[in-house]
């Protein structure tokens, strides 16, 4: 339903969208492309991904790939949890680098410096290039941070959860719809006439390109913040230059940051986990490279029970991903970005370990692995009932009985002496935005606001 | 209702091995003979060199011995050096689900005493092999087998190395892209640059 622009917004005019005191927008409307706001959501889950049909390219190539290369179950295990490494630290390093310079900067270079790993993994010719190949392709996995951030950035206390939980989950997607990608690229140019192996290199070209385009996409569409870009905003003295000890501090010395990368480490890693394992454990089982396409191809039976399966587990990982990070954004404020990063990280850190334990080498077979798995998913994802918000309660206990407010909560990040300098009042803002999250029991009265009141037609 | 669906999926699951009546390895007689051209040790290219492959039943077995088989496979076959940690290659008794043989060197009717000459594909794997062939009765179950090697399969084992699959024009546009890649993050950041020079004038 389209809403005349004049008639929404008479106190913003240049918004498309209804907008609060910071200029996020208040509602989520997926299918426009105006900018900034749903320009920045369309930008940032295509280029994220883009990411993921590159980092996990590979798997679903991976039957042919081990017999061109000589690869060991090892070295195929090896290879997968450096796909998923690298971006441990990225991610960390990736909130950082948002909080400094920008997601639209820091989302467009990690992509761009991440692409040459893709393009080059058509040369690998050994175990060892084959995972350096991978492992900086994965690097690039921490253009979630940036997707998280970027959309906390644009969209306000009310839709944020949405946003972020759209927006990581059909750049997740990639993850999946690469499984199905690559192997139709890599049978149309096997078609064409090329050798088998010779056309399992040619196929990564179509995710590296991808890629690269839509880091372009972002560099000349995409813009910050609502009000312009950071340097704009730094040099004109809206936006503050934070300091980067200051930010880091804030964000270790919350514990709710801890709880949260444990937990997105074992829905999340559990994740990448998959991604990486599924299609050679599919084809090996079930004996058929049409096991793969079995959707595709109406192939019933024998494989039905397990895409049951997995359509189930699928839904339950993607979920919980999503209600974790929709907790991540009122984690903190000031260290948005170093939260975000850590519990990105986080997730990584869960696929490593699971990999590392249940599915590298041949200790295990691959269904033990996924038993054990289970196991491991449900005995680390308790420690979420531990989280507690002194203004708005726990999961088993309300908010604080000293009446501890939103403000109290992200004031409590700055000094007296920031606060005299007015570094504080981005924050100030967020606090008063995000009395939407009290639970109907804390919010008796109604809570005055400066939004503007959609209006219907 | 899921739960009885799920169920039901995983008993037809189990009894589709069943209904195949799968053939053991260990069940076969060992009557054929079957010889082919690699030396101990040979180390032979993909899609260059060719294996000559000679079969036929053994002559110790009376001449009516064959006369159920009705077809003939000469598979090329992993030898347990390169089955080491790839559990895709794994040697099991039920052929149904035996994976040591991946690649049909020749599947025809049978006839006692004939031989082929094959080019090797372009896409076997750099690996150790030697070859077997099966014999098929006319209900398409292996009856009898010959192979190469030894019962222990670790001698009269040959090397067939793969090709690269790559070539010159992929090596330099992989290079180019990568470049091309690395010049434009820089170019984004010298806009960049100057952009933020102007907002300051």
């Amino acid at each position: 339903m389209e809403v005349p622009r004049t008639a929404t917004n008479s106190e913003h005019p240049r918004f498309a969208l209804p907008v609060d005191s910071e200029h996020k927008a208040t509602e989520f409307r997926v299918c426009s492309v105006a900018a900034p706001h749903m320009r920045a959501f369309h930008l940032s889950w295509i280029s994220f991904f883009s990411c993921f049909v590159s980092t996990f390219a590979a798997p679903p190539l991976l039957p042919i790939i081990r017999d061109n290369l000589n690869l060991t179950a090892t070295d195929i295990g090896n290879a997968g949890i450096a796909a998923v490494s690298g971006a441990v630290f990225a991610r960390i390093a990736m909130g950082t680098a948002c909080d400094l310079f920008g997601p639209r900067l820091a989302s467009a270079s990690l992509i761009l410096l991440s692409a040459p790993a893709v393009y080059c993994s058509a040369i690998a010719n050994s175990a060892a290039s084959f995972l350096l190949v991978r492992f900086f392709t994965g690097f690039s996995l921490a253009t979630f941070v940036s997707t998280q951030f970027w959309m906390s950035s644009m969209f306000s206390a009310r839709v944020v959860g949405t946003a972020n939980g759209v927006a990581g989950g059909w750049g997740n997607l990639g993850g999946g719809a690469t499984q199905l990608i690559m192997p139709l690229v890599f049978s149309l140019i096997r078609d064409i006439g090329a050798v088998k192996f010779t056309a399992w290199r040619i196929a990564f070209f179509i995710p590296a390109l991808f890629q690269t385009l839509s880091a372009f996409a972002v560099f000349l569409l995409g813009q910050d913040m609502p009000d312009g870009n950071f340097s704009r905003l730094q040099k004109s003295g809206d936006k503050h230059k934070d300091n980067f000890s200051q930010v880091f501090y804030h964000a270790i010395k919350n514990y709710r940051g801890g709880i949260l990368a444990l937990t997105y480490g074992y829905c999340f890693g559990v994740e990448l986990t998959v991604d990486n394992i599924i299609a050679q454990y599919f084809y090996d089982r079930f004996n058929t490279m049409g096991g793969l396409f079995c959707i595709l191809l109406g192939q019933v039976g024998s494989l039905s029970a397990s895409i049951a399966v997995m359509l189930v587990f699928s839904v339950f990982v993607q979920a919980a991903c999503g209600l974790t990070f929709g907790v991540v954004p009122f984690v903190s404020r000031r260290s948005l970005g170093v939260i975000s990063g850590m519990t990105g990280g986080g997730g990584n850190v869960g696929a490593v370990i699971t990999q590392v334990i249940f599915f590298r080498g041949s200790r295990y077979s691959t269904e033990t692995g996924i038993t054990l798995m289970g196991v491991m998913i449900i005995c680390c994802s308790l420690p979420i009932l531990l989280i507690y918000f002194p203004q708005w309660g726990g999961m088993f206990c309300g908010p604080s009985p000293e009446g501890t407010t939103e403000e109290d909560y992200y004031m409590a990040e700055w000094n007296s002496k920031e606060k005299e300098s007015g570094f504080h009042q981005a924050s100030l803002k967020f606090a008063e935005n995000s009395r939407s999250e009290r639970s109907k029991r804390v919010d008796s009265a109604s809570t005055p606001t400066n939004e503007t009141p959609p209006t219907h037609v | 209702m899921e739960s009885h669906l799920l169920k039901a999926f995983l008993i037809f699951f189990c009894l589709l091995g069943t209904c195949y009546g799968d053939v053991l390895f260990s069940s076969l007689s060992h009557t054929l003979v079957v010889t082919a051209s690699p030396n101990q040790g040979q180390v032979l290219n993909a899609g260059e060199d060719s294996i000559t492959v000679t079969w036929g039943l053994n002559q110790s077995f009376p001449t009516g011995t064959d006369e159920l088989y009705k077809e003939v496979k000469v598979n090329l076959c992993y030898a347990p050096i390169s089955q080491v940690d790839r559990a895709w290659r794994k040697t099991v008794d039920n052929l149904g689900k035996d994976k040591t043989c991946q690649f049909t060197i020749v599947n025809k009717p049978y006839e006692r005493n004939q031989s082929i000459e094959w080019i090797i594909n372009k896409d076997v794997p750099t690996a150790t092999y030697f070859v077997r062939a099966y014999a098929y009765n006319s209900a398409g179950e292996e009856v009898a087998y010959d192979q190469t090697a030894d019962g222990k399969k670790s001698s009269n084992l040959f090397e067939i190395q793969a090709i690269s699959g790559r070539h010159l024009s992929l090596d330099i546009a992989s290079v180019c892209f990568s470049a091309f890649s690395l010049l434009s993050l820089f170019g984004f950041f010298l806009a960049e640059k100057s952009k933020r020079r102007q907002v300051k004038n």
